[in-house]
């Protein structure tokens, strides 16, 4: 019988997946953090706060305990190895990224207006919800990275656009409102040029 | 597109496969989690930017609904289907031997992941992927069986990672050959049948090996003459020189019952034990059959030679089955599967009686038979006095089966599956078998 080849040394696959999940943890709980400074202590802001310090932790944790298979059978499983399949399983059904970036967007509500800390924010919601997503399909992150940096670009345009907009009105008459106009008309114009097909 | 031919560097990187399979496979994409996310984001900064009247909240919306209206436009070069070529480095294996499946799909520039799931008994070992378009799954197999190799899912993503496609496909079923036991010695029967083979026979003959010296005869060949004797005696001398014959084999392997653990069941080594004689007694010339005795009925393969006939043999074994049948019943073995004066090596457990009762049948026919014990498990201990007493009589009913065999001139050798077949059999191997009616 044919002899298959060797297989070859296979990658680091624990360290390669291991800094996308780690990275998706870290920018989840700076999301949190940047939103909720400085604490507030009024509305839904703090009830929003221990939502989104949960969902940010359920969601590393889903995404550590990813490689655990969940077995189609209980009806064999001891008592503690089914309180642990059932927890894995709330892990894994439970829409925790959705969750915290709602719920980091309302704790950032609860504050008065600030429209580049809100960008900011938006920038990083963004930026947790495309590791993540890059960690759990195990994703190399250069190449996904490399194919969407245009579309980063257009995006944190907007953003600047957005709080650019909303500071508009607090502006005062002069030069830096002027500025902002021709910075907010510039990613406009990037976006459509980017957006539009070859 | 990029057809399978167009993939060739890929799988020659690989390495060498068997093609087993090629065809089309229809890709169903869907909406990712990813984007799931990104519109989830997209309504909440928009409903409250609306709320809150917060025009910067609209603006966290925008990243997202700039991405999202991207994949939608893009989505039209998705692909609806993938040219899928399933190989297999060898398409039957033996026991804990590696074998890999090659899986090559032609299609265009996608984030491809692979996801194996083994089929029951599989144990993957490693996975060589070649430019996402290419990947070797590698496995070994711990049992014997017609093994189902099981599934690969192949995920793909567009560019902006917002669509996601999937393409199942089964992988083909693997015949996995029980690993043969080591045997290097032959029995060999003391009557052999008039034809010609390796063994060397009681009869003069035209072999190699010397057996005496006589006197000439016209007839005689001149390069028999025996030059020494013939100027001792001072008359002409021959060398005279043992038939060389080949014998019949039928092996013989109980399927009825299978105890112990997985792996190191009774059936197990009774089909590694009758695979490793299977491939002894062919080396040897001899003509090789086989009958699996199970519930249902017989299997059964007719003697013969060659390295054909140990695969042969090895696929009626694999096709041995302990499923219980209702209303079976066996008077006697099939006589086409036993020419007359054949040596019978019977792998058992001797646990079933009605085996026993035919193996007295075939002795009570003149079959020379040699049984191998594979029994390797026996009932639990337990301290409750009619336990103890059950496995007593269990005991003392095995040693009066094996004890009337023996008395009926069958002789009984027990093997544990790990030492070599030479080594219970070598009471037998020293000196041709004598066999009395």
């Amino acid at each position: 019988m044919t002899q298959p080849a060797a297989p070859r040394p296979a990658a680091p696959r624990l360290i390669s997946s291991a800094g996308p999940r780690l990275a998706a943890l870290l920018l989840g709980a700076a999301c949190v953090a940047w939103a909720a400074t400085p604490l507030a202590y009024r509305g839904l802001a703090q009830t929003a706060l221990f939502i989104a310090v949960v969902a940010v932790v359920a969601g590393g944790l889903r995404l550590a305990l990813a490689d655990i298979p969940q077995p189609d059978d209980y009806y064999l499983q001891s008592g503690y190895q089914r309180s642990w399949l059932v927890f894995l399983g709330l892990l894994r059904t439970w829409p925790w990224e959705e969750i915290v970036a709602v719920a980091a967007l309302i704790v950032e509500v609860q504050h008065p207006a600030r429209p580049w800390h809100t960008a900011a924010l938006g920038a990083g919601l963004a930026a947790y919800l495309l590791v993540t997503h890059i960690a759990e399909s195990n994703a190399d992150p250069a190449p996904v990275l490399r194919r969407q940096v245009k579309l980063l670009a257009v995006g944190a345009c907007l953003l600047a656009l957005g709080a650019g907009f909303a500071m508009l009105p607090a502006a005062a008459p002069g030069a830096g409102a002027g500025l902002l106009r021709v910075l907010a008309a510039a990613a406009v114009i990037a976006a459509t040029a980017l957006v539009l097909p070859a | 597109m990029a057809a399978l031919t167009d993939l060739e560097p890929a799988l020659t990187e690989l390495g060498p496969s068997i093609a087993v399979r090629s065809e089309k496979a229809a890709v169903t994409w869907r909406p990712s989690r990813h984007a799931r996310r990104l519109v989830t984001l997209a309504i909440a900064a928009l409903l409250l930017a609306v709320i809150s009247r917060r025009p910067e909240l609209a603006g966290v919306a925008g990243p997202p609904l700039l991405l999202l209206g991207l994949g939608r436009v893009s989505r039209g070069g998705l692909e609806d289907q993938l040219e899928i070529r399933v190989g297999l480095t060898a398409t039957r294996v033996y026991e804990g031997e590696p074998a890999g499946v090659d899986v090559t799909v032609a299609g265009g520039e996608h984030d491809a992941r692979w996801v194996f799931e083994a089929g029951k008994g599989i144990e993957p070992t490693s996975a060589t992927s070649v430019n996402g378009h290419a990947v070797r799954f590698t496995f070994t197999v711990d049992r014997w069986g017609k093994r189902k190799l099981g599934k690969v899912t192949l995920s793909l993503h567009d560019r902006w990672r917002l669509s996601e496609g999937r393409v199942a496909f089964t992988l083909p079923a693997i015949d996995v050959y029980p690993s043969p036991a080591v045997q290097r010695t032959q029995v060999v029967l003391s009557k052999l049948p008039n034809r010609l083979g390796e063994h060397r026979a009681r009869v003069p003959g035209e072999g190699v090996e010397f057996t005496g010296v006589r006197e000439f005869v016209p007839g005689d060949r001149q390069r028999a003459i025996n030059w020494p004797a013939t100027t001792r005696r001072g008359r002409l001398q021959v060398n005279t020189f043992a038939a060389e014959r080949s014998q019949d084999v039928v092996l013989l392997v109980d399927a009825t019952s299978d105890v112990g653990a997985p792996g190191e069941s009774a059936l197990d080594l009774a089909l590694r034990g009758a695979a490793g004689a299977a491939r002894a007694y062919l080396a040897g010339r001899d003509r090789v059959g086989v009958i699996t005795y199970q519930w249902g009925g017989a299997r059964w393969l007719a003697p013969s030679l060659g390295r054909r006939q140990e695969y042969k043999i090895i696929d009626v074994l694999i096709d041995a089955d302990t499923g219980y049948t209702r209303g079976a019943v066996f008077s006697r073995l099939p006589r086409a599967a036993l020419p007359p004066g054949s040596l019978v090596v019977v792998f058992s457990p001797l646990l079933d009686n009605r085996f026993v009762e035919a193996l007295r049948d075939m002795r009570e026919r003149g079959f020379a038979l040699i049984v191998v014990d594979v029994l390797n498990a026996e009932p639990p201990r337990k301290r409750a006095f009619a336990d103890s007493a059950a496995r007593r009589v269990w005991h003392l009913e095995q040693q009066a089966i094996r004890f009337s065999l023996r008395e009926l001139g069958v002789p009984v050798v027990t093997w544990d599956g790990k030492a070599p077949l030479d080594i219970p059999l070598a009471p037998l191997t020293r000196r041709p078998l004598v066999t009395r009616r």
